[in-house]
């Protein structure tokens, strides 16, 4: 037998395509499956989030640190909160915890798990318990329609995605960190106005009267026209003036009384405030 | 941004020196193919009844990495499936590489064929996530040298 080896022909073995061809090809498709991912997420996190169950929302919450007071103040506001949950129709299986912060800021915010946190600052600029009880009731609104949940779950969602194709890199919990569950929860302008509205209802219910309400947003307004770097109320919040309109507006279609009797807030804890801002300490 | 540099000069760099390096690599194969024609290799596992040859084990390896580019281009494929094509190259050369390297070894041991030629593959560097880095390819048969 007689053995050879011819020369085999180029080009079976492999493939005459481009690689850039290839890669422009794959690169593009890629990016636009991400692209299409992130849009279809995003849009849908807001629907996904309701079926988030609020235990998972403590769960999540459980790892905060508060630096927070645990005084007659914070007591007074939890107090006034959980009445203010009641007089909304809360769901039972939820709850309100209020933080009370001794600082300067004027702010206040709800977060993940049914944490309200109220800083010192803006206790000082509310003259009426009903004032002070419009921004309870604004904030359990938030917790009520679940507005936490929904803003950290587009961006959660989000980052989870990129995350999974080694977009970015990073675990979970520092997604977690990073969208700053604290303070970088905004909320949309209708978050707002659907809370404002609630918050109102939850006035009306409580006090049967809605005065004191546009309290807070003249407080707002007077703050934001004097220089001032510690408001972030506001930033995320539909302008104060129209908010005073909506509320007016509303009140007005559903024959709310603005003009009811103001319900002052208690000496006790006047007082207190009022130590806790003259105290000297450069850091308050 | 930085890291964006870095990886499209990672990308130029794969593409550029893989190119270079493959055409020039062919070529060499191509012409070393002629040179050793008169030496067949054949998978044959029968061997002929002829006396006064030794029989000698001849082996030829070869080990081969990915380039960034196509790394790349093949975490790509992944995602999407179907051939990828980046790696058929770099496997056609190292399998054809081996297979020289064999007959040279038994070129110079005085052969005139080569007998039940098998190939090897292995994953000889096992990456990040267990991505393949490097193969090896080993070409090995039975050749046959006249006794003197």
């Amino acid at each position: 037998m007689k053995y050879n080896n011819p020369l085999p022909p180029e080009g079976i073995n492999t493939s005459q395509t481009s690689p850039l061809k290839e890669l422009l090809l794959l690169s593009t498709g890629f990016i636009g499956l991400i692209v299409a991912a992130v849009l279809v997420l995003g849009l849908f996190a807001d629907k996904f989030a309701q079926y988030i169950p609020f235990e998972t929302e403590v769960e999540l919450s459980s790892s905060f640190e508060w630096d927070e007071q645990k005084n007659d103040v914070q007591l007074y506001l939890q107090t006034l909160a959980n009445q203010l949950a009641m007089a909304q129709d809360f769901p039972k299986d939820m709850s309100i915890t209020v933080h009370y912060i001794d600082d300067k800021t004027v702010n206040a915010m709800a977060t993940l798990g049914g944490h309200i946190i109220i800083f010192r600052g803006l206790l000082e600029k509310l003259n009426s318990e009903n004032a002070i009880a419009m921004v309870l009731a604004h904030e359990i609104a938030h917790i009520h329609f679940r507005h936490p949940i929904q803003s950290l779950g587009r961006d959660a969602v989000i980052s989870l995605a990129l995350s999974a194709v080694g977009m970015t890199a990073g675990d979970t919990g520092s997604i977690l960190n990073s969208t700053g569950l604290l303070t970088a929860l905004s909320f949309s302008r209708e978050q707002e106005q659907a809370s404002d509205y609630a918050a109102l209802q939850s006035l009306k219910n409580y006090y049967g009267h809605i005065n004191g309400a546009t309290d807070l947003f003249e407080v707002l307004m007077a703050e934001n026209s004097s220089f001032t770097p510690h408001i972030t109320f506001l930033s995320t919040h539909p302008l104060s003036e129209n908010r005073i309109k909506n509320i007016l507006n509303n009140a007005h279609a559903q024959g709310w009384d603005t003009q009811g009797k103001l319900t002052s807030v208690p000496k006790n804890i006047q007082t207190l405030i009022q130590q806790q801002k003259s105290r000297p300490n450069p850091e308050g | 941004m930085y890291d964006i540099l870095i990886f499209l000069a990672l990308m130029a760099l794969g593409y550029g020196f893989g190119r270079y390096a493959e055409a020039k690599h062919y070529k060499s194969i191509i012409q070393r193919e002629q040179d050793l024609q008169h030496l067949p290799a054949v998978s044959s596992k029968v061997l002929p009844k002829v006396t006064h040859v030794d029989n000698i084990l001849v082996s030829g390896n070869v080990v081969i990495s990915v380039d960034y580019f196509k790394r790349f281009l093949a975490m790509l494929r992944n995602f999407f499936g179907g051939r990828i094509t980046a790696y058929e190259t770099l496997l056609d050369r190292a399998r054809r590489e081996a297979i020289l390297r064999m007959k040279e070894q038994a070129k110079a041991m005085g052969a005139n064929i080569i007998f039940n030629v098998k190939m090897e593959t292995s994953s000889i560097y096992k990456g990040e996530k267990d991505s393949v880095g490097s193969v090896e390819i080993l070409a090995y048969g039975t050749a046959l040298i006249p006794k003197q």
